[in-house]
Formats: structure tokens, C-alpha cells, sequence
């Protein structure tokens, strides 16, 4: 029997364990590895430059400040699920933590709206990002302008929806093994990309992105000439302006919900698998986790310096400002001369006077997107598939084909509302602000996760003592429950903004939205009526769904 | 109408041990299985150093009174894990000596396991509740010795039990793994193995299937993809199936009743082979959390209803 010794940290000349060679005792992870799943979740391309284009609301919003003091705030949650992850380190995420601290019902209905309703929402919101940043930019630069208008179209969004739906749905059948794969490849391309863009915003002058813009706008969009200051009169009359240095911490925090679509996610996919000997050791889960954050920060941070540089911070806001009050048909608003989204990797790429050339940025920072959206059902997958274990769902929620392992009872359950959901998405705008609300559901859950980590030392004092983060106190009380309070303070902020901010400056104000509201309680109340149903259902199969989680004496 | 209760891959926890004994109570279970994979995995030296005791738990090293030792074994029993008090110069001599080590961990693995078959005659005895255990690929051959010892827990290894109207054949061994563990070999002759038992079985749609290796590409074998060098690939967030194709197979061509599996402790779940219900509960031993299914089986209908917990 092969076997190993291992020493405790620092102690390398004195064995703190005995190992045997068993099944299932693995070395552990690298670091770098959960890093980049981490990195892709907060997608500083793909979520991160749609969700800023949205910042123009609070104009006097500093916003290197606030994506600093978002990335404090969100290290407090990465702390709090890297000591969850360290208490119960493989056993699903929200859905087993929240069941488990909060008891079965509670848990089933936030994480089944959390993850599985909500993830309906994401499905257009992808489709829309992949038409911004990728059909409909790439379109325009080859001169397809037909191909580009259509996706800009109803139908054109919908179409894309169902792209989005079928790769989301092929990476669930090939599964993470070959996704992690085809996102590695991603990651190195996409930072090439990504270095090419930075180096060209830094070595041109804002003068040189002025007349690069005008040249292409009558290119490729046949804008008159002075398209650049014709951007910022059609913004004007809608939008105040903006400038970089001006700083005020009220609008700092009003800038924290709208970065919190892309920031908020550093903890995605928390679960991890494999019994490594230290895995209850919280500095591997927060390490990966914390760099993602970091680095993701640092990264954006430069590419803000290099947008106000090179870009100019008044025409890009003005640019979005000009693009989503149009979109939206604020009043007044007058549509810009260059009528799509303002992509910054677009127009990095017009300061090269050669079209392949942009047209090739866009296609290799579309795999930003692509090494990305693969997971969007992941995390619903697993959850569906927990709750049909449970019994809460039925059992053929969980079937898997026999041949190609394909999870057709989760997939069914997932693409054909999100089909539904898509068609509304781009036939209805009236609905426009449920899909606004994507971000503040998943924060709800978030929260409960939260809520749980507060209270674990004392509802679950076992699980709490034997893990190897007991000894972490402050003046006395667990880390975890100071953590869970700092980070559920920020996420009641932010829920509280997304709710009731007066000016429905998010779009989402509860006052404001009925069609919101009505389709949110919707969702929570169907949750309550399957997990009711099932309760019942299964009582008179003789199965009892409220010991699933009860705990058999020891003694 | 007998109700099952079974539990996997408890590899020395004996939080888990004590909720299994107390699971047939919890669960009005007649019957309780025990899938496998009873022993640890590691010692935790307790070294006895002048007045006090030293001790590494997690990443922490700590020194510890003597009178702080029994909750601290406790606490290290509780994660699966053997406690054992040593002087430092027996510490060393383990650290330098692969047989020894070898052989103190045969000895405190049968202690244990020795431990547990008196635990649960004194739980269970006159309760009429019958208790199987069948050592998985893990668990070193001499454990069936001290399983055939005791008067009350039942040997399920290579045989055919009847249960009521039932019968269980049971198998611990499992195709090969990176580990080279104790009960492991080619899927032909584990094929061979599980076919010996399954020819005995009078009536298939009547009978239970506990072998520990679940099924390959069931859902039931997705385990974490490592490389050659045992290392968790891609952050520890890729499976791959490792199921055993044998057991596949005699599933499909016997198709009993119900398959009950472990080895697997990410993969929880219970899928539909033909006409079999395959059940792995999964394991969280680790946690201290006992996960198990209830399963009541009926005359007629087969299994009337089953349900995975976690105790």
C-alpha cells in the first residue's frame, strides 16, 4: 500500500497526518486554474463594458472610484462564501448551504429563483450582449449592413437568443472538462485582444480618435461628416455631460448597483469537487476568488484611464447616453449618428485605417463572449438536478441520455421558458425592466447565502466547530457572521436602490415597474406553489420531503 | 413491506457511524446497508511532548492539555480520520518507515472497525433491525474477518442474502483506480465476480444489486478529472465518468429492481438503467453529515417509494 506523510505549514520536519493511498484523495487544484474561472465570471469585456455603458445615469459618478470601493465591498462576500466553501466545501453552492443553515423550503425557493427562474432573464440579455459586441459591430465593419440591421432587429435579437441557447446548451453536453478547455484558449487569445486594444488607446491621441471615429462613421455607418461632435449634440439633449475628475461619494455609491452586473460574480460556481487534504483550508477558495476580483479591477481601471484618454470620457458617455436614451425613447432623445452600441473595442479598432484589421479585434475579443456564456446553464443544471434528488422536482429533471450523457430533463426545463422568455424579450419592450431586475434577484439569493453564513455558528454548531474556521474570531464573534454582515449591508444598499431609488434611476424601481414586480412575485410564488405541491404529492407516496435535511441523533 | 436504509463511503467517520446505527429508528428502517469504504483515510498523530500534547488540525498546529485530548480525538474521528497518541520518537519512526507505517495503519483501522461492530451490537441489538456491511475498495481484505466476527452485523460480500421477499448480492470491488487500493481489478473479472452472485438470484425483478462501483456513465461515476499526477485539473471544477462498464452490463442484462452504489461521493443521485432505479446517496463523511437513501421496497409494486437524505 503506497502512502504519503504530510507536515503541517511550517512544521516540514515533523508529519501533522498520515495518508493512505484511498480513492478520491487528490492533490489539490491550481490556483491560477480557479483563477480564470473566476476572471471569466467577472468578465471585464463582455458584462463589464455593457454594464458601464450604463453609468452615463450618474454623471457626476467617479468611476474609478467606485469600481475600488466595489471591489472592497465584494471582497467582504468572497471572504464570506471562501469560509462557506471551507465549512462545506463540496456540496452545491447556495442551494445546499441555504437548505442546510436555513432549512429545506426557504432554501429550495430562493435558490430555484435564483438560479433557475432568473437564468430564463439571462438568456436574452446575453443574446443582446452578443449582437452588441460581436453580429452586429463585426457586421457593420465588413459592410454587411443588412446582416447588421437584422440582428439589431426583433427578430435579429431573437435569433440570437436561440444561438446563445444552443451553445449554452452543447457546452452542458460536452461538460466542463471540454469547456475548460475551449475557455483556457479563450483567455490567452482574448488577452492578446485585449493588449492590442489598451496599446492602441494609449499610443493615439484623443485628436487621432477623433478623426478616426469621423472617417468611420461615413464608412461604414454613412454618418455626415463630425460625427464625433455630432455624438455629443445628440447626447445634449438628454444628457448633461460628463467628466472623469469630478468626484463626489453620493453618486459613488449610486454607481455601485450598475457595476455590480459584472463586479458582483467573483463567487460564481463556488462548489468545488475533489477531496483534497487541506481543501477545508480557506486560502485556496478565497485566493482564486480574490485574484479574479483583482485583477479584473486593475484590468478595467486601465482600460477607464485609456477610454478618458484616448476616447474621451465626455464622448463616451455622451455615446451612451445618446445610443440607450434613444433605445429606450427617453424624451427628446435623438438618435446618434453612429446608431449602434458603443463598443470601445470597435473603436479602438477605427484607429487603424484598415477594416479586416477591426474586423478581426472584434471577432478575437468576441471570445470574451464565447469563453464566457457557455455556463449560463451550469449553475441552473445543478440545482435542478438537486432538487429533483430531493424529490421536489421529478425524477426525470435529472435523466441523462444513455449514450451521450445529455441532460435533457434540466435542458428541457431550462431552454423551453427561455425560449418563451426570449420571445417577450424581443417582441414586448414593455417588459424591458424585468430584465433590468436579472442582476437584483440574483443579489436576493446572494443575501440568503449571506443571512446563512451570519448565522451558521450558531444553527449549525457542529458543521461550525469542526471546521477550520472556529478559531477565526473578531473581539469574540466568528469572522464569518462580521463578513456576512458587511456583505449583506452592501447587498441590502444596492436592493434598496434597485427597489425604491426615487428617480428609478436603474430602471427597476418597484413604483415604476408593475410588469416587474408582477413577474418577480410570479416567480417566487410558483417556486412556493412547487415546493407546496411536491410536499404533498410525495406525502402520499409515503415520502416525507421535510426530513431530507433533518439531522439523525448521534447519540 | 421491508424499508431500506443505506448508507456509503463513511471511510472512518464515526459521527456517521453512530447516525447509521441510529438511522433505522430516525427512518423506521428494518433494514440497514452499509456500502463500503468503511475505513480512513489518514492518522492524525496526538505527540505527547513534556506536559502537553501537540496536534495538527486543518492548516492549524496546536498545543493542547491533556485534558483537551479526548475532544480533540472526538473531533478528528468526526472527520474520518484516526486520532492516534505517540510519543515523538515513534512519530519519527513512522515518518521513516513505510512498512511500519503501513502496519500501524492496518492496526488502527481494524481497531476501529472492531469498534463499530460493538457499537452497533450494543445499538441495535433485540430491535429486530438487520444491518449488512459490505467493505468497499478501500478497506483492507482483514476487515472481513472482523466483520464475520460479530453476532449481529452481517458479511454481504460475494454472497446472496434474502431480505423478506428480496435477495441482495453485494460486492465491495471496483474497476481499477489511480489508487491502487485493496479490492480493485479488470472489469472482466469484476464482470466474472458480480456473474457468479447474480446466477444465484431466483428473481431479478426482486432483487437488489449493492455493488460499490457505480455504473459508468450513469451521472451516478462523475468524478473530479485529475491528471497523472493525481492533481484536480481545470480549478477542481471538471468531471469525468470512472464507473465501472461491468457493473453497466450486469445491470442491463439482469436489470434488477434496484442498484444501490457509493465509491462516487460527488455524485449523488438516482437514474433509471431499463428497468433499475441505481441509487447513490453520495458522502459528505467528512462533514459529519450522514447521506443515505430510504428506500421502501413493497411485494408487488417493487419499490414503492424512495428518498435520498442527509442526516
Amino acid at each position: 500500500m503506497a502512502d504519503t506523510t504530510m507536515g503541517a505549514p511550517g512544521t516540514a520536519a515533523r508529519p501533522g497526518l498520515f495518508l493512505r493511498n484511498a480513492t478520491g484523495l487528490v492533490k489539490s487544484w491550481s490556483t491560477f486554474d480557479a483563477f480564470v474561472y473566476s476572471f471569466w465570471s467577472i468578465n471585464l469585456i463582455t458584462l463589464g463594458l455593457y454594464g458601464m455603458s450604463y453609468v452615463y445615469t450618474v454623471p457626476d459618478g467617479q468611476l474609478l472610484a467606485g469600481i475600488l470601493l466595489f471591489g472592497v465591498l465584494v471582497t467582504f462576500l468572497v471572504i464570506t462564501y471562501a469560509m462557506l466553501v471551507s465549512v462545506m466545501p463540496r456540496t452545491g453552492g447556495d442551494y445546499a448551504w441555504q437548505s442546510r443553515v436555513l432549512g429545506g423550503g426557504l432554501g429550495f425557493v430562493l435558490s430555484i429563483t435564483g438560479w433557475w427562474f432568473t437564468l430564463f432573464l439571462w438568456a436574452p440579455i446575453y443574446a443582446n450582449i452578443l449582437v452588441v459586441q460581436f453580429f452586429s459591430p463585426l457586421a457593420y465593419t465588413l459592410g454587411w449592413s443588412g446582416v447588421a440591421k437584422f440582428f439589431t432587429g426583433q427578430t435579429g435579437i431573437f435569433v440570437s437568443c436561440l444561438i446563445v441557447l444552443a451553445f449554452a446548451s452543447i457546452v452542458v453536453t460536452l461538460g466542463m472538462e471540454t469547456y475548460a478547455r475551449i475557455q483556457k484558449a479563450c483567455f490567452w487569445i482574448g488577452l492578446v485582444g485585449l493588449a492590442v486594444v489598451c496599446v492602441l488607446l494609449l499610443v493615439y491621441s484623443q485628436t487621432d480618435f477623433q478623426n478616426a471615429f469621423n472617417r468611420e462613421a461615413t464608412n461604414l455607418f454613412g454618418a455626415p461628416a463630425g460625427a464625433y461632435q455630432a455624438t455629443i449634440d445628440a447626447a445634449s439633449k438628454t444628457f448633461a455631460g460628463s467628466s472623469f475628475g469630478t468626484f463626489s461619494f453620493g453618486p459613488v455609491l449610486l454607481l455601485l448597483p450598475w457595476l455590480a452586473f459584472y463586479l458582483l460574480w467573483p463567487n460564481w460556481g463556488a462548489t468545488l469537487y475533489g477531496e483534497v487534504r487541506g481543501a477545508k483550508d480557506i486560502r485556496k477558495p478565497f485566493w482564486s476568488m480574490f485574484a479574479g476580483l483583482w485583477v479584473t479591477v486593475a484590468m478595467v481601471a486601465v482600460v477607464v484611464l485609456l477610454i478618458n484618454k484616448t476616447i474621451g470620457w465626455n464622448f463616451y458617455q455622451s455615446a451612451n447616453a445618446a445610443y440607450w436614451n434613444s433605445l429606450f425613447a427617453v424624451k427628446d432623445a435623438v438618435a446618434p449618428p453612429v446608431p449602434i452600441w458603443p463598443y470601445p473595442v470597435m473603436f479602438a479598432g477605427f484607429l487603424v485605417d484598415n477594416h479586416i484589421f477591426q474586423a478581426l479585434l472584434i471577432i478575437v475579443m468576441g471570445l470574451w463572449f464565447f469563453g464566457w456564456a457557455g455556463t449560463l446553464f451550469l449553475s441552473s443544471t445543478r440545482v435542478i438536478f438537486a432538487a429533483a434528488f430531493d424529490r421536489v422536482l421529478p425524477s426525470w429533471a435529472a435523466n441523462i441520455s444513455a449514450k451521450r450523457r445529455v441532460p435533457y430533463g434540466a435542458l428541457i426545463l431550462m431552454i423551453v421558458p427561455s425560449i418563451v422568455i426570449s420571445a417577450i424579450y424581443a417582441y414586448k419592450p414593455d417588459f424591458t425592466s424585468v430584465f433590468l431586475d436579472a442582476t437584483a434577484v440574483l443579489a436576493l439569493t446572494f443575501l440568503a447565502t449571506t443571512v446563512a453564513a451570519i448565522i451558521l455558528p450558531w444553527r449549525r454548531k457542529d458543521l461550525y466547530d469542526a471546521s477550520p474556521i472556529a478559531n477565526y474570531k473578531i473581539v469574540g464573534v466568528p469572522m464569518i457572521s462580521i463578513v456576512g454582515v458587511i456583505s449583506g449591508l452592501f447587498l441590502l444598499f444596492m436592493l434598496y436602490q434597485w427597489s425604491f431609488n426615487p428617480d428609478n434611476l436603474y430602471g427597476t424601481s418597484l413604483q415604476s415597474t408593475p410588469n416587474s414586480v408582477k413577474y418577480f412575485v410570479a416567480t417566487y410564488v410558483a417556486a412556493i406553489v412547487i415546493y407546496v405541491v411536491a410536499r404533498v404529492v410525495r406525502k402520499r407516496q409515503g415520502i416525507d420531503l421535510a426530513r431530507i435535511h433533518h439531522e439523525i441523533p448521534v447519540e | 413491506m421491508p424499508k431500506v436504509f443505506f448508507a456509503t463511503d463513511l471511510h472512518g467517520s464515526e459521527m456517521c457511524w453512530r447516525k447509521f446505527l441510529n438511522a433505522g429508528r430516525f427512518y423506521d428502517a428494518e433494514i440497514l446497508i452499509c456500502g463500503g469504504d468503511m475505513t480512513g483515510k489518514a492518522i492524525v498523530p496526538i505527540v505527547q511532548e513534556n506536559s502537553h500534547y501537540t496536534v495538527s488540525l486543518g492548516a492549524d498546529r496546536q498545543q493542547v492539555e491533556a485534558a483537551q485530548v479526548p475532544d480533540v480525538e472526538a473531533q478528528i474521528r468526526r472527520k474520518g480520520y484516526y486520532p492516534l497518541q505517540m510519543s515523538l520518537e515513534r512519530l519519527h519512526e513512522l515518518d521513516a518507515d513505510p512498512v511500519k507505517r503501513a502496519e500501524c495503519f492496518q492496526q488502527v483501522m481494524l481497531d476501529g472497525v472492531d469498534r463499530w461492530m460493538g457499537m452497533a451490537a450494543e445499538k441495535l441489538r433485540g430491535t429486530g433491525i438487520r444491518i449488512f456491511v459490505c467493505p468497499g475498495n478501500d478497506d483492507e481484505m482483514e476487515v472481513d474477518d472482523v466483520i464475520r466476527r460479530s453476532d449481529l452485523v452481517e458479511l454481504g460480500e460475494g454472497r446472496l442474502v434474502e431480505i423478506g421477499d428480496f435477495t441482495m448480492i453485494s460486492t465491495g470491488w471496483s474497476n481499477h483506480t489511480p489508487w491502487n487500493t485493496h479490492r480493485e481489478e479488470t472489469e472482466e473479472a469484476l464482470g466474472e465476480r458480480i456473474e457468479a452472485m447474480a446466477k444465484q438470484v431466483p428473481d431479478a425483478s426482486k432483487a437488489i444489486f449493492n455493488l460499490h462501483c457505480p455504473p459508468f456513465k450513469s451521472g451516478l461515476d462523475e468524478a473530479p478529472a485529475i491528471d497523472a499526477d493525481l492533481k484536480l485539473m481545470h480549478g477542481g471544477r471538471a468531471l469525468r465518468p470512472v464507473g465501472s462498464t461491468a457493473v453497466r452490463e450486469a445491470i442491463e442484462r439482469h436489470q434488477p429492481l434496484i442498484s444501490l452504489h457509493g465509491h462516487i461521493h460527488e455524485s449523488k443521485g438516482a437514474v433509471k438503467i431499463g428497468k433499475t432505479l441505481s441509487i447513490n446517496p453520495g458522502s459528505s463523511y467528512e462533514e459529519g453529515m450522514l447521506m443515505g437513501a430510504i428506500v421502501q421496497l413493497d411485494p408487488k409494486k417493487g419499490i414503492k417509494s424512495y428518498q435520498l437524505v442527509n442526516g
